[in-house]
Protein backbone atom coordinates (compact mmCIF):
# COMPACT_ATOMS: atom_id res chain seq x y z
CA UNK A 1 0.00 0.00 0.00
CA UNK A 2 2.45 2.45 1.02
CA UNK A 3 5.30 2.13 -1.90
CA UNK A 4 6.32 4.18 -4.14
CA UNK A 5 6.47 3.39 -7.50
CA UNK A 6 8.81 5.14 -9.97
CA UNK A 7 6.92 7.29 -12.31
CA UNK A 8 9.12 8.60 -15.49
CA UNK A 9 8.65 12.00 -16.53
CA UNK A 10 6.60 12.77 -19.20
CA UNK A 11 6.47 16.01 -21.05
CA UNK A 12 4.34 17.42 -23.35
CA UNK A 13 7.12 17.36 -25.97
CA UNK A 14 7.11 13.79 -25.93
CA UNK A 15 6.32 13.28 -29.61
CA UNK A 16 8.63 15.54 -31.40
CA UNK A 17 11.34 12.59 -30.05
CA UNK A 18 10.95 10.08 -32.72
CA UNK A 19 10.16 9.61 -36.31
CA UNK A 20 7.55 7.00 -35.27
CA UNK A 21 5.64 9.18 -32.69
CA UNK A 22 5.57 12.59 -35.15
CA UNK A 23 3.73 10.51 -37.65
CA UNK A 24 1.36 8.69 -35.33
CA UNK A 25 0.87 12.74 -34.34
CA UNK A 26 0.42 13.83 -37.92
CA UNK A 27 -2.08 11.27 -38.84
CA UNK A 28 -4.30 12.59 -35.82
CA UNK A 29 -3.82 15.73 -37.05
CA UNK A 30 -5.55 14.93 -40.52
CA UNK A 31 -8.88 15.44 -38.41
CA UNK A 32 -8.05 18.93 -38.09
CA UNK A 33 -8.70 19.86 -41.66
CA UNK A 34 -11.76 17.09 -41.82
CA UNK A 35 -13.34 19.47 -39.36
CA UNK A 36 -13.65 22.30 -42.20
CA UNK A 37 -14.95 19.92 -44.34
CA UNK A 38 -17.36 18.33 -42.36
CA UNK A 39 -18.31 22.74 -41.56
CA UNK A 40 -18.43 23.13 -45.04
CA UNK A 41 -21.11 20.21 -45.55
CA UNK A 42 -23.14 21.24 -42.99
CA UNK A 43 -23.27 25.12 -44.05
CA UNK A 44 -24.25 23.71 -47.86
CA UNK A 45 -26.58 21.25 -45.93
CA UNK A 46 -28.40 24.44 -44.72
CA UNK A 47 -27.98 26.30 -47.83
CA UNK A 48 -29.64 23.56 -49.76
CA UNK A 49 -32.62 23.70 -47.84
CA UNK A 50 -33.10 27.59 -47.56
CA UNK A 51 -33.39 27.96 -51.27
CA UNK A 52 -31.86 28.61 -55.01
CA UNK A 53 -30.19 32.05 -53.64
CA UNK A 54 -28.44 30.82 -50.95
CA UNK A 55 -27.26 27.45 -52.71
CA UNK A 56 -25.54 30.37 -55.28
CA UNK A 57 -24.50 32.06 -52.37
CA UNK A 58 -22.85 28.87 -50.98
CA UNK A 59 -21.51 27.97 -54.58
CA UNK A 60 -19.44 31.43 -54.42
CA UNK A 61 -18.42 31.37 -50.79
CA UNK A 62 -17.02 27.70 -52.18
CA UNK A 63 -14.41 29.17 -54.13
CA UNK A 64 -13.00 31.87 -52.27
CA UNK A 65 -8.89 31.44 -51.87
CA UNK A 66 -8.51 30.08 -48.15
CA UNK A 67 -11.72 28.19 -48.53
CA UNK A 68 -10.28 26.40 -51.36
CA UNK A 69 -7.14 26.03 -49.06
CA UNK A 70 -8.45 24.36 -46.27
CA UNK A 71 -10.31 21.91 -48.88
CA UNK A 72 -7.83 21.56 -50.47
CA UNK A 73 -5.74 20.51 -47.31
CA UNK A 74 -8.84 18.31 -46.11
CA UNK A 75 -8.77 16.54 -49.74
CA UNK A 76 -4.97 15.58 -48.91
CA UNK A 77 -5.33 14.91 -45.31
CA UNK A 78 -8.16 12.12 -45.96
CA UNK A 79 -6.03 10.61 -48.74
CA UNK A 80 -3.26 10.41 -46.16
CA UNK A 81 -5.51 9.01 -44.12
CA UNK A 82 -7.13 6.39 -46.14
CA UNK A 83 -3.62 5.37 -47.00
CA UNK A 84 -2.60 4.43 -43.27
CA UNK A 85 -6.41 2.74 -42.87
CA UNK A 86 -5.88 0.62 -45.66
CA UNK A 87 -2.77 -0.56 -44.59
CA UNK A 88 -3.68 -1.45 -41.21
CA UNK A 89 -6.66 -4.00 -42.69
CA UNK A 90 -4.77 -6.80 -43.86
CA UNK A 91 -2.75 -6.64 -40.64
CA UNK A 92 -5.60 -6.30 -37.78
CA UNK A 93 -8.39 -8.47 -40.13
CA UNK A 94 -6.85 -10.77 -42.61
CA UNK A 95 -8.91 -12.47 -45.00
CA UNK A 96 -8.74 -16.26 -45.98
CA UNK A 97 -9.79 -18.09 -49.26
CA UNK A 98 -9.45 -21.34 -47.98
CA UNK A 99 -6.19 -22.37 -46.20
CA UNK A 100 -4.65 -19.49 -48.27
CA UNK A 101 -4.59 -15.67 -46.73
CA UNK A 102 -5.15 -12.84 -49.12
CA UNK A 103 -2.11 -10.84 -49.89
CA UNK A 104 -1.95 -7.76 -48.01
CA UNK A 105 -1.36 -5.46 -51.63
CA UNK A 106 -4.41 -7.43 -53.01
CA UNK A 107 -6.56 -5.85 -49.98
CA UNK A 108 -4.53 -2.88 -50.00
CA UNK A 109 -5.30 -1.96 -54.01
CA UNK A 110 -9.33 -3.79 -53.52
CA UNK A 111 -9.75 -0.55 -50.97
CA UNK A 112 -8.05 2.18 -53.32
CA UNK A 113 -10.37 0.60 -55.93
CA UNK A 114 -13.25 1.41 -53.70
CA UNK A 115 -12.56 4.80 -53.28
CA UNK A 116 -12.42 5.80 -57.21
CA UNK A 117 -15.21 3.34 -57.44
CA UNK A 118 -17.03 5.74 -54.86
CA UNK A 119 -15.41 8.70 -57.65
CA UNK A 120 -16.94 7.62 -60.17
CA UNK A 121 -20.34 7.04 -59.14
CA UNK A 122 -20.92 10.29 -57.65
CA UNK A 123 -19.27 11.96 -60.68
CA UNK A 124 -22.16 9.87 -62.90
CA UNK A 125 -25.15 10.93 -60.22
CA UNK A 126 -23.14 14.50 -61.07
CA UNK A 127 -24.20 14.24 -64.74
CA UNK A 128 -21.09 13.74 -65.67
CA UNK A 129 -21.50 11.77 -69.03
CA UNK A 130 -24.15 14.57 -69.92
CA UNK A 131 -21.53 17.19 -69.64
CA UNK A 132 -18.95 15.58 -71.42
CA UNK A 133 -20.92 14.62 -74.41
CA UNK B 1 -7.78 3.95 -16.85
CA UNK B 2 -10.24 3.80 -13.67
CA UNK B 3 -8.64 2.68 -10.56
CA UNK B 4 -10.07 1.37 -7.62
CA UNK B 5 -9.16 3.69 -4.04
CA UNK B 6 -10.14 0.94 -1.44
CA UNK B 7 -8.16 -1.87 -3.91
CA UNK B 8 -11.02 -4.10 -2.90
CA UNK B 9 -12.64 -5.38 -5.95
CA UNK B 10 -15.87 -3.61 -7.13
CA UNK B 11 -19.15 -6.27 -6.77
CA UNK B 12 -20.85 -5.03 -9.39
CA UNK B 13 -18.14 -3.58 -12.62
CA UNK B 14 -19.52 -0.35 -14.04
CA UNK B 15 -20.44 -1.27 -17.86
CA UNK B 16 -17.70 0.95 -20.11
CA UNK B 17 -19.06 2.71 -22.65
CA UNK B 18 -15.87 3.10 -25.12
CA UNK B 19 -16.83 0.27 -27.21
CA UNK B 20 -19.60 3.12 -28.69
CA UNK B 21 -17.46 5.50 -29.59
CA UNK B 22 -14.63 3.51 -30.43
CA UNK B 23 -17.14 1.79 -32.73
CA UNK B 24 -18.49 5.69 -34.29
CA UNK B 25 -14.51 6.21 -34.80
CA UNK B 26 -13.71 3.08 -36.69
CA UNK B 27 -17.03 3.16 -38.83
CA UNK B 28 -16.34 6.85 -38.81
CA UNK B 29 -12.59 6.23 -40.44
CA UNK B 30 -13.87 3.93 -43.68
CA UNK B 31 -16.42 7.13 -44.21
CA UNK B 32 -13.41 9.43 -44.43
CA UNK B 33 -11.18 7.23 -46.62
CA UNK B 34 -13.80 6.13 -48.65
CA UNK B 35 -16.23 8.81 -49.11
CA UNK B 36 -14.07 12.01 -48.25
CA UNK B 37 -11.85 12.53 -51.49
CA UNK B 38 -14.36 12.14 -53.69
CA UNK B 39 -17.26 14.92 -51.83
CA UNK B 40 -13.64 16.92 -51.65
CA UNK B 41 -12.52 17.26 -55.45
CA UNK B 42 -16.35 16.70 -57.16
CA UNK B 43 -17.94 19.00 -54.83
CA UNK B 44 -16.01 21.31 -52.20
CA UNK B 45 -13.32 21.55 -55.02
CA UNK B 46 -15.41 20.59 -58.20
CA UNK B 47 -15.52 24.18 -59.85
CA UNK B 48 -12.54 25.63 -58.97
CA UNK B 49 -10.50 22.53 -60.03
CA UNK B 50 -12.70 22.27 -63.67
CA UNK B 51 -14.01 18.86 -62.50
CA UNK B 52 -17.76 19.60 -63.19
CA UNK B 53 -19.58 22.77 -64.59
CA UNK B 54 -21.80 24.96 -61.74
CA UNK B 55 -24.78 23.65 -63.73
CA UNK B 56 -23.61 20.13 -62.54
CA UNK B 57 -23.96 21.56 -59.54
CA UNK B 58 -27.06 23.50 -59.67
CA UNK B 59 -29.69 23.90 -57.05
CA UNK B 60 -32.52 21.52 -58.42
CA UNK B 61 -29.78 18.97 -58.93
CA UNK B 62 -28.52 18.90 -55.51
CA UNK B 63 -31.55 19.25 -54.06
CA UNK B 64 -32.85 16.22 -55.55
CA UNK B 65 -29.56 14.48 -54.83
CA UNK B 66 -29.23 15.36 -51.07
CA UNK B 67 -32.77 14.96 -50.07
CA UNK B 68 -33.41 11.80 -51.95
CA UNK B 69 -34.86 8.97 -49.42
CA UNK B 70 -31.03 7.58 -49.42
CA UNK B 71 -29.39 10.68 -48.99
CA UNK B 72 -29.42 10.57 -45.18
CA UNK B 73 -27.49 7.62 -45.30
CA UNK B 74 -24.85 10.14 -46.98
CA UNK B 75 -25.24 13.11 -44.35
CA UNK B 76 -24.73 9.66 -41.90
CA UNK B 77 -21.55 8.31 -43.95
CA UNK B 78 -20.04 11.97 -44.76
CA UNK B 79 -21.11 14.53 -42.29
CA UNK B 80 -22.32 12.29 -38.61
CA UNK B 81 -20.00 9.56 -38.63
CA UNK B 82 -16.82 11.34 -39.35
CA UNK B 83 -17.34 13.98 -37.15
CA UNK B 84 -17.92 11.15 -34.19
CA UNK B 85 -14.16 9.94 -35.79
CA UNK B 86 -12.33 13.67 -35.63
CA UNK B 87 -13.46 14.13 -32.28
CA UNK B 88 -12.42 11.07 -30.83
CA UNK B 89 -9.45 11.28 -32.35
CA UNK B 90 -9.17 15.17 -30.89
CA UNK B 91 -10.61 13.59 -27.44
CA UNK B 92 -7.17 11.07 -27.68
CA UNK B 93 -5.13 14.17 -28.91
CA UNK B 94 -6.09 16.63 -25.97
CA UNK B 95 -5.04 13.73 -23.70
CA UNK B 96 -1.51 13.15 -25.50
CA UNK B 97 -0.39 16.10 -25.66
CA UNK B 98 -1.48 16.82 -22.05
CA UNK B 99 -3.77 19.63 -22.43
CA UNK B 100 -7.00 17.93 -21.28
CA UNK B 101 -8.13 14.71 -19.72
CA UNK B 102 -10.72 13.50 -17.88
CA UNK B 103 -14.63 13.82 -18.04
CA UNK B 104 -15.42 17.56 -19.00
CA UNK B 105 -13.10 17.18 -22.19
CA UNK B 106 -14.54 13.86 -23.11
CA UNK B 107 -17.95 15.24 -22.61
CA UNK B 108 -17.03 18.33 -24.52
CA UNK B 109 -15.79 16.18 -27.09
CA UNK B 110 -18.75 13.60 -27.73
CA UNK B 111 -21.04 15.78 -26.28
CA UNK B 112 -20.31 18.40 -29.64
CA UNK B 113 -20.27 15.44 -32.20
CA UNK B 114 -23.45 14.68 -30.87
CA UNK B 115 -25.50 17.98 -30.86
CA UNK B 116 -23.94 19.06 -34.51
CA UNK B 117 -24.85 15.58 -35.63
CA UNK B 118 -28.26 16.25 -34.54
CA UNK B 119 -28.49 19.62 -36.27
CA UNK B 120 -27.43 18.41 -39.65
CA UNK B 121 -30.28 15.31 -39.32
CA UNK B 122 -32.41 17.43 -38.51
CA UNK B 123 -32.00 19.95 -41.08
CA UNK B 124 -32.11 17.10 -43.65
CA UNK B 125 -35.30 15.78 -41.91
CA UNK B 126 -36.99 19.65 -42.34
CA UNK B 127 -36.06 19.65 -45.97
CA UNK B 128 -36.72 16.46 -47.07
CA UNK B 129 -40.50 16.31 -46.10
Amino acid sequence: MSRKPYQPPMPASWWLKHPAYRFYMLREATVLPLLFFVASLLYGLYALGQGEASWLQYLSWLQQPWVIALNSLALVASLFHAWTFFVLFPQVMPLRLGSRTLPAWLMVSAQWAGVLLVFVALWWLLGGLDAHQ
Amino acid sequence: MRTNKQDTPQTTPRRSDEPIWWSLFSAGGVCVAMLVPAIALLVLLGIPLGLVSAEQLSYQRLHALVFHPLGLGVVLGALVLPLFHAMHRIHHGLHDLKLAHGQLAKWLCYGSAIVLSTVAIALWLLSAF
